[in-house]
Order: C-alpha cells, then structure tokens, then sequence
C-alpha cells in the first residue's frame, strides 16, 4: 500500500470514532510521524483518551494509560525491580511506559519528580532503573493530557520540560451535530475497541523513515529560522524558542507535507504548525501584565509573530 | 554549453573580433596576419571542443618558460620594430599586441590570462578604432561589443562559483569551474545578448550627445592625400592618362533637389588653364583672393545680379564628399555661385576655381550652388567681338604653331561665322575623326598637338580639348583648358554621383561675347559599360551605405547634435519626422534595391529568377528547421532543474505583476497557497490559472522538481491566459 494512502486511511479510522476533529486528527499523525509526542490541553470529556486510544488501536500497537496523581511514583511509570525468589535475584517488572502509545492523562497532577522521569524516558526513549538501561517500544509516543480549567492541586510543567512536548493542541468541543452522531452511536462497547487496525507498528517506523526524506528547500529553511529569531527578538515574549524547538518545527513542517501527500515541505506547512509546535515553548513577557499563562494567547503571539516574516518567493 | 568552455569560446571570439578590427584598418605584415589567424583558428577549435586537437595541443605545448622568453622576444622585437622597421609607434605597437595575442591565445590556464586577453584585445580594438573611419568597422564594433558582454559577464559569474566552491590556495588543476549547475540557460542567454543591445542603445545616446572629436587619430593614409594629376598650376599634355585607369573613389556628388534625374554627364570644374607652349599647360592667373564670408560657412564665389544681361540658368545645389587630395581645389559644377561647409577660409582666382588654403588631410563635405551658363539667343549669330589686349593675351595666346594648324582651323570653320558656330564645327570635327584611346605611348612627343591632330589621330580627353582650343584661338575665338571631373556613375539607391579617378577629364571653355565662357567638350562619349548587372548594384548599395555611414556617423559633429537639441527643444515631430527620415534614407536603398531584384524577376529572367526563389526557399528552410529543431535548446542544460527552477519562479512574478495590477497584491508574509485563495475570492476568473501557475510554482521552487516541457508550457499557456482575462468586477 503508499504510503499516502496508508496515513489517509490511519486518519480515517480514527475519524470513525472521533467526530469533526479532522484537524485534531491531523496533528496527532503528524506527531507521530515525526516521533513526537502530543500535549492536549482541554477541559476532561472531550475525547482525549478516546483520541489516543484509537490511535493505538488503528495501529495495532500496545496502548497504556496512566492516571497522573500527586501520589504516583516515578517507578509507577518506568516499573521496578523485585527479588525473585526462585531465581534468587532482582527481577524487572516493565512499568506501563512499556508500550507504544501511552496516554499520560492530567500529567500536571503529579509531583515534578514523578514527572521529569516520564519526560525523561519520552526524550531518552530508553529509562535506566538499577544501572540497567531498557529501550522503549518502537514507535514510542506520548499523549499527555492537561486541564487548563484547574489550577488547585497542580504542579505546572516549567518551559524546559514542556519544550519535549512537539505540540500542544487543544481538542476543543464538537459541533453540536458532530456531538449528536456521538450521542447515537450504541453505547454498549467503546466505541474504539470497534476499530479494526489498519497498519502495524513496523509501517510505522518505515513511514517516519519517510518523513526524513521529505524535502526542506533552502530558502524555507531560512524562513523557518527567521521565524525562531523572530520569538527570540520579540518584545512580547521574555523567552523564545529553543534550538529544539527550531527541530521540532523543522520536523513536525516535513511530516504535514508527507501527510499531505508531498515529498517537499511548503511554506504553508512551517506557517500552519508554527502556533501549534511553538507556542508552548515560548514564556510570555510580564510586561503583558499577565497572571498565568494563556494558551489562547501565546499562540496568538506566535501566529502575529509568523506573520511579519516575508515568506520566500 | 558549461561556463567553463562558453567563456573560453567568448574570449577567443573577442580576441577574434578585435583581430579583425586591426588586419582591416591598418597594414598588418602577412606573416603576422597569418600566424594569428591560424592562431585563432586552432584556439577556437579547441574551444569548441574538438577532442583530437586539444591532445595534439597538449603534446605540443610549450613550457612556462618558454612562452616568458617568446614574451621577452616579442618585447625586444617591439622596440627593434619601433626603432628601425617600422619606425612608427602605432604600427610596431600593433605588431607586439598581435604577437602577444597569439602567446595569450595559447595560455588561457588561469584566470589572469583571461584577463590578459581583454586587455590586449581591448587594445587592438582601439587601436583600430583610431585608425579607421570606414564603414566595415561597424559591424566588427558590434560583435566585439557583444562577445565583451558575454566575456565579462561568463567571466564574473565563474569568478563567483569558483570563489565559492574551493579555498584560493588551491592549483590550478581545480581552477576549472566544478560541472554541474553551470550552464548556459535559455534566460542567460538573452540576458547577455540583451545587455548588449542595451549597451549599445547606451553608446548611440552618448554618440548623439556628448561633444567628440571627429575623425580618427592616425586614419589611414593621413596626411597624404589620394594623389590626383591635373589640378596644378601646371598641367603637361599626357599627364591625366595614367590616372584614367584608376578606379580609386575621389568624391561623391548628391543633387539634393533633383532626386531621381540623372544627368548624362555632369561635370565638376577644378582648374583652368589660359597658356600653352606646345607641350603643357599653365595658368597665368593664379593669384587668388579670399572670399567673403557670409553668412558664417558660406562663402560667396561670384554675384550675378537677376538684372545682368546674360541669361541665367538653373540653379544646381551639390552636395560634395571629397577625400582627401594632395591637391587644394575644391570642385563644383560650373559655375559656382558660392559654397558652404565647414572652412575658415576660401580662395578664387579670376577663372573662377575655388581653393582650400592648403590641401585637405580628411575627408571633408561642402555645399556648392551653381548656376550653368546657357548660350545667349544673340550669340547664334555673328557678333563683332572686341576683345581687351589683356584678355586676348590670355585667352587667344598661341604657342608657335604650324601652318598646318592654322590651315585646319580655317578649314573647319569655314562656312562658319559666329563664334558659337565655329566652336560647335570644332566640337564636331574632332569629336568625328578622332578615335579615343587611352593607349598613348608615354613619353614626350616633341609637338604633341600635331602628332594627334594630323598622324595618330587617336587620343584622349587632354588632346581632344586642347586640339580644340588651340585651334579655336587659331580663329580668334577665346578659349582655355579645363580640368575637373566628368561623372557618368550615377547610384541610383542613394542618388548620387559617384566620382573616380577614372572620372578625371579635360574639357574647353569657350568665350562668347553675349553669355560669357560657356562649356564645350570635343571629347567623345566613352560608351563604358560599367556594367548594369547585379554586382554592380550591389557594390552601388554598399556604396550608398558607406555614404550614409560616413554622413551621419563619421561627420556627424557638435553642429549636428546642436540641431538635434533644438530639435527636441522644438517638439517631438520634428525629431521623429528627422529620426524617420533619416532611417527611411539609411533603408531605401536597400529597399530600393528589392524592389528592382523583384521588377527583374517579373521581367522574367529565368536565371535569376531561379536564384531568387531558391534563396528564399533557403531562408526559408533554416527558419523552419531552427523553430523545429530548436538548437538553442542544446544550450539549456540536461539533468540540472536550476533553469526550469528560474523559469517557473520568473513565471510566477510574472503572475504576481498582472494580479497586481489589479489592487491583489500579495503580502510579504502570504504564502502562495494562501494568496491563491485571497485570488480565488477576489478575482474569481482568474482562480484557475493563478491555481495551476501557483501548483507547479511550488513543485518546482519548493520541491526542486524537474519540470517536463510540457509543464513549462502549461504555465506560459496559464499566463497568457490571465492577460486575457477580463479584470476583476470590484
């Protein structure tokens, strides 16, 4: 099968069970495309988890969940090592980060602790417990969730940590049409379980190969990299992007246009994901007067900021 | 074509340009026009890629060393040449540059030779340049000025990809520029070729507005004008015979107000003669007086009142080209009124010859009104003449002829008896029984005269004309010799007399008492066919052309860009009108000359005709096979998508350019697929060609993609189809 058809047909599935979320969709086979991992900001109840639960499930690779608490363990996520009594010696048991998409649901619930080691093994793809080193599954992605509703009991991530995240995206609420097919769907079986897998793990990685092949001219490069200067020279903003994030945009850019069915990246593709991979990467400055950090507006700031970089012709 | 080899192929081209400027504006020894002929010849080859040549030349080549010690030679040869063989700066230069073209020639490694080789090369063109103010140096100017731009623009952008692909310290093995991108693209090449004609539309400005200097340093010939006979005090009987083969050009007459006719003969009076002593000719009234000046550059030759008594003839207005003479007479149809041109002075003396204070060293163009004497109606009959003993001992002076001379006058003029009567018995006598000849053993013939008139009897123009003054004076009629130039080539295409030293002739002038000197010649008509056929045309055309080259483009001086000033300053239609007319009249001829080759061919030469219609069909044919085989398409590059890059990303600017001008106009920060939909909704007609434009636009700037030909012309056809669309509805 193309490989176009194969990521139209992974988006299909999962629009079977998601409803009217096309671009949501979109996004998420981006990240994974690229071999990023997705933070959805949203209010509960929209569809996060089903979100990552079809994706997994249209792809026939393993599926975990962890429900992010403020009790939860650092060895919770990553396993832990216990004395086996027949063998006489310690034995790993993989924790639920043994999988290929996980879902790490209201990830700001837990302590940093717990947190920097799952964002750890995320940029590691690997976690070290014992002095042992255990690779991750491939391909490995993160779906972390967060409620920007609550703020009472939460540890906000920091920018550095927030920076391993290849976007942020909010799902936002379905169309009152789209919510009444939800509404009539039979509710006995969830319905991603109903979903039958259209590729495997292993077209997976062949078609992240793919995406490295896509080609960046030039000249986009450039203003891609004008972009990333201009977050950085921006009075609005008292942090910019990182080199990291400049990847990541280079590498979420190449994977829309494979999405899209094109072996080379336009400028539309670096414009469209520029809110999406930047804006959570960049600290908005005091002077905007405001109390917390808003994801309407610095991916605002980010869209206005994309918008004084002539586009190369 | 690489860059690499199109430049090594543009600077021999230059090299060969200016080489052709030097071997035909001065006198290049033929060894030295040899050696760089064959020089080029081989290097051009080369250049062009001949495989088998380039091994011979790498066999053969020469060592550094041994060129440095050629060079040294050649510097050596410079000064011996300047000192003893040439002794000339100009010439011994021109030598060492030539031999220094040819060790250049065989050295293009490195990048400074090239160099090397525009700078000689530049050189030699001005050095042709001063030597010459002849027509062929036109087109030679042109195609050194094309391959210059080629050259310094091949030059620079290899420079640029050198400068980019490699450190400086490497050798000169890599100094050739790396393959791949560099090729001569379809753009490029109009590019280069349309910096040309804009730098050539440039020079023409500045021609016509910047104040020169007029005629070349060191022009040849210079100093020593075409030598001419006949035009000195003295004149020996015999001495305008050699010249009469000659058939080298003296002037060239245009009748401004009488386009279109064409006078059998028209003659061009030089000097005239009252005294002969039985072997030459001399002018006793040889003191010249200046001639008043007015108004400024016209000077006046003689007043005739509209209330004199004798009858007046038509006015005739000349334009005169004269080259440059080793004599001082300016010539004029008889008789001149006054001349104009550009002279601080000019002088006459009382048998009404114009001088130049001293001979000419150029070219130079005058403007002569004169004014033929026609024979009065009184002078047919017989009129006693009184004649002062001042003007008898002038004009009837006698040298000490025979008996038989005086018995032979008497004889003719018999039943004859006015003046005008026996001068046409004359006329006709001689013009009877004489034979032309102009194969007169030289040598002096103790009593020319009579020798022609009663053994040989055969003769040209100075016997004839002599023989009849000399016998009119034996009757008492006044008379003396003229010299001057007979015009029979007429140039239809330009309307022009042309005049050459073969044109030389002697004639008489004959005194009658009502009307003054009247022009008479015995001589007969040579009826020389100077040939009606095609060539002649032809070489008539290129005459013309010469002509016009040297009226608008050698002579045209500060008065000439004055009137071109004011004529701006006066308005727009004047300049065009002026602009027209004088490239209708740069073009008629060559118009001119069709439409005769087309009226031979309904005449129905069959030959002809023949070759007409082949040579079209030719033409023809090489239009349609280069529009099919499209070799300028071998120029563009194969496996690189640079130029199809540069096509497509042009394409859309254009497109750009024509949304613009409707108030769409796309942002900085716009993408083009954005802009496609900010089309879509303004200009919605327009939606489907900007779409496509935009889609292969972005396949091929962003994709690198290698367009088809067809998808190339998907796009133009796209374009087009946008100009012709109606603007949006607002």
């Amino acid at each position: 099968m193309k490989s176009t058809q194969l990521v139209s047909s992974i988006q299909e599935n999962i629009a079977r069970v998601i409803k009217g979320k096309s671009r949501v969709i979109e996004l998420t086979v981006v990240s994974l495309l690229a071999r990023g991992h997705l933070l959805l900001e949203d209010v509960p109840g929209v569809g996060k988890t089903t979100l990552a639960h079809s994706l997994a499930r249209s792809l026939d690779c393993s599926f975990k969940r962890i429900q992010f608490t403020s009790d939860l363990l650092p060895s919770d996520i990553v396993g832990v090592s216990i004395f086996n009594r027949q063998k006489q010696g310690f034995e790993f048991v993989p924790g639920p980060i043994f999988a290929n998409i996980v879902l790490a649901d209201e990830i700001n619930r837990t302590t940093p602790k717990t947190q920097s080691s799952l964002l750890e093994a995320m940029s590691e793809a690997q976690i070290s417990v014992d002095n042992q080193t255990y690779p991750l599954h491939q391909p490995f992605m993160v779906i972390a969730t967060q409620n920007p509703a609550e703020y009472h009991g939460t540890f906000p991530l920091p920018e550095s940590q927030l920076d391993r995240f290849l976007m942020r995206v909010q799902i936002g609420y379905p169309s009152p049409e789209e919510e009444r097919k939800v509404l009539e769907r039979p509710q006995s079986l969830h319905p991603a379980e109903a979903l039958q897998p259209v590729a495997t793990a292993q077209d997976v990685l062949a078609l992240q190969q793919q995406v490295d092949d896509v080609l960046m001219e030039d000249s986009l490069m450039e203003y891609l990299l004008a972009i990333i200067l201009a977050t950085r020279q921006s009075d609005l903003l008292s942090l910019g992007v990182s080199t990291r994030g400049a990847l990541a945009l280079s590498r979420a850019a190449k994977a829309l246009a494979f999405v899209r069915g094109r072996a080379y990246c336009l400028p539309d593709d670096i414009k469209e994901l520029a809110p999406a991979v930047l804006s959570h990467r960049i600290m908005v400055s005091r002077s905007q007067g405001l109390r917390h950090r808003s994801f309407e507006q610095s991916e605002q700031i980010i869209q206005d900021l994309v918008e004084s970089v002539p586009v190369p012709v | 074509m690489p860059f690499n080899q199109a430049l090594r192929l543009s600077s021999v081209l230059l090299a060969a340009a200016a080489f052709i400027g030097l071997a035909l504006g001065t006198s290049l020894p033929e060894w030295l026009l040899l050696l760089t002929g064959i020089s080029l010849i081989v290097t051009l080859l080369r250049a062009l890629g001949v495989d088998r040549l380039r091994h011979v030349l790498d066999r053969i080549r020469l060592s550094t060393t041994a060129w440095n010690i050629l060079t040294v030679m050649a510097f050596a040869g410079f000064w011996i040449d300047l000192v003893w063989i040439s002794a000339d700066l100009l010439a011994a230069g021109v030598h060492f540059l030539m031999i220094l073209m040819v060790i250049k020639l065989f050295n293009l490694d490195q990048r400074r030779d090239y160099l090397h080789l525009y700078a000689i090369s530049l050189m030699a063109i001005l050095g042709s340049a001063a030597s010459t103010t002849d027509l062929w140096y036109l087109p030679v100017f042109l195609a050194y000025l094309l391959m210059g731009v080629w050259t310094l623009l091949l030059y620079q952008l290899t420079k640029e990809s050198d400068a980019g692909d490699r450190p400086p310290s490497l050798s000169k093995e890599s100094a050739t520029i790396p393959r791949g991108r560099q090729q001569i693209t379809p753009e490029l090449f109009w590019l280069a070729n349309g910096l040309a004609v804009g730098a050539l539309c440039l020079t023409v400005l500045i021609f016509f507005t910047i104040p020169r200097v007029s005629a070349g340093f060191g022009q040849k010939g210079s100093g020593e004008g075409l030598r001419t006979s006949g035009f000195s005090e003295t004149v020996d009987l015999g001495m305008i015979g050699p010249i009469k083969r000659d058939p080298g050009i003296v002037m060239r007459v245009e009748l401004p107000d009488r386009t279109g006719l064409q006078m059998d003969r028209f003659y061009l009076r030089g000097m005239a003669y009252d005294r002969y002593d039985g072997k030459s000719w001399t002018t006793r009234l040889s003191h010249r007086r200046a001639l008043a000046e007015s108004p400024a550059g016209t000077f006046t030759v003689r007043q005739v009142s509209s209330r004199s008594p004798r009858p007046l003839g038509q006015i005739i207005r000349q334009t005169i080209l004269l080259e440059a003479l080793d004599t001082a007479v300016l010539f004029a149809a008889p008789y001149p009124e006054s001349i104009s041109g550009q002279f601080l002075a000019i002088q006459s003396d009382p048998t009404g010859a114009i001088y130049l204070p001293f001979p000419a060293s150029a070219r130079l163009e005058y403007t002569v009104h004169s004014r033929p004497t026609p024979v009065a109606p009184a002078d047919l009959q017989f009129q006693p003449a009184v004649y002062t003993e001042v003007f008898a001992q002038h004009f009837l002076q006698l040298p000490e002829s025979s008996e038989r001379v005086r018995a032979l006058a008497q004889e003719i003029t018999r039943s004859k008896a006015s003046a005008y009567e026996k001068a046409q018995a004359i006329e006709s006598y001689l013009a009877k029984n004489f034979r032309y000849s102009l194969d007169i053993p030289p040598g002096m013939q103790t009593r020319p005269l009579e020798e022609f008139l009663f053994e040989r009897k055969t003769g040209y123009c100075e016997h004839y004309a002599t023989a009849m003054v000399v016998l009119l004076r034996n009757v008492g009629v006044p008379a003396r010799l003229v010299t001057g130039f007979l015009a029979t080539e007429w140039n239809e295409y330009g309307n022009y007399y042309l005049v050459r030293q073969r044109d030389a002739h002697a004639w008489v002038e004959v005194h009658l008492p009502n009307s003054g000197w009247v022009t008479m010649d015995p001589t007969p008509a040579i009826s020389e066919t100077v040939g009606d056929s095609q060539w002649f045309a032809v070489s008539r055309v290129i005459d013309t052309l010469r002509l016009r080259w040297n009226r608008f483009f050698v002579q045209y001086n500060a008065a000439d860009q004055l009137a071109v000033v004011r004529g701006l300053k006066e308005g727009t239609t004047v300049v065009r009108d002026r602009a027209w007319s004088s490239l209708s009249s740069l073009l008629a001829p060559a118009g001119d000359f069709a439409g005769k080759l087309l009226s031979r061919v309904v005449e129905g030469n069959v030959r002809l005709t023949v070759g007409f219609l082949s040579f079209i069909a030719l033409g023809l044919g090489l239009v349609i096979w280069l529009v099919q085989r499209k070799p300028w398409n071998r120029w563009r590059s194969s496996g690189t998508s640079q130029c199809e890059h540069a096509v497509i990303a042009q394409i859309y600017r254009n497109v750009l350019q024509q949304i613009a001008r409707y108030g769409i106009v796309k942002a900085e920060h716009t993408t083009p697929r954005e802009f496609l939909l900010v089309v879509g909704n303004q200009w919605a007609a327009a939606g489907e060609s900007v779409s496509t434009i935009t889609e292969l636009y972005c396949r091929g700037r962003f994709g690198k993609a290698i367009l088809t030909q067809q998808e190339i012309d998907l796009a133009y056809h796209s374009l087009r189809q946008l100009t012709l669309l109606d603007p949006p509805s607002r």
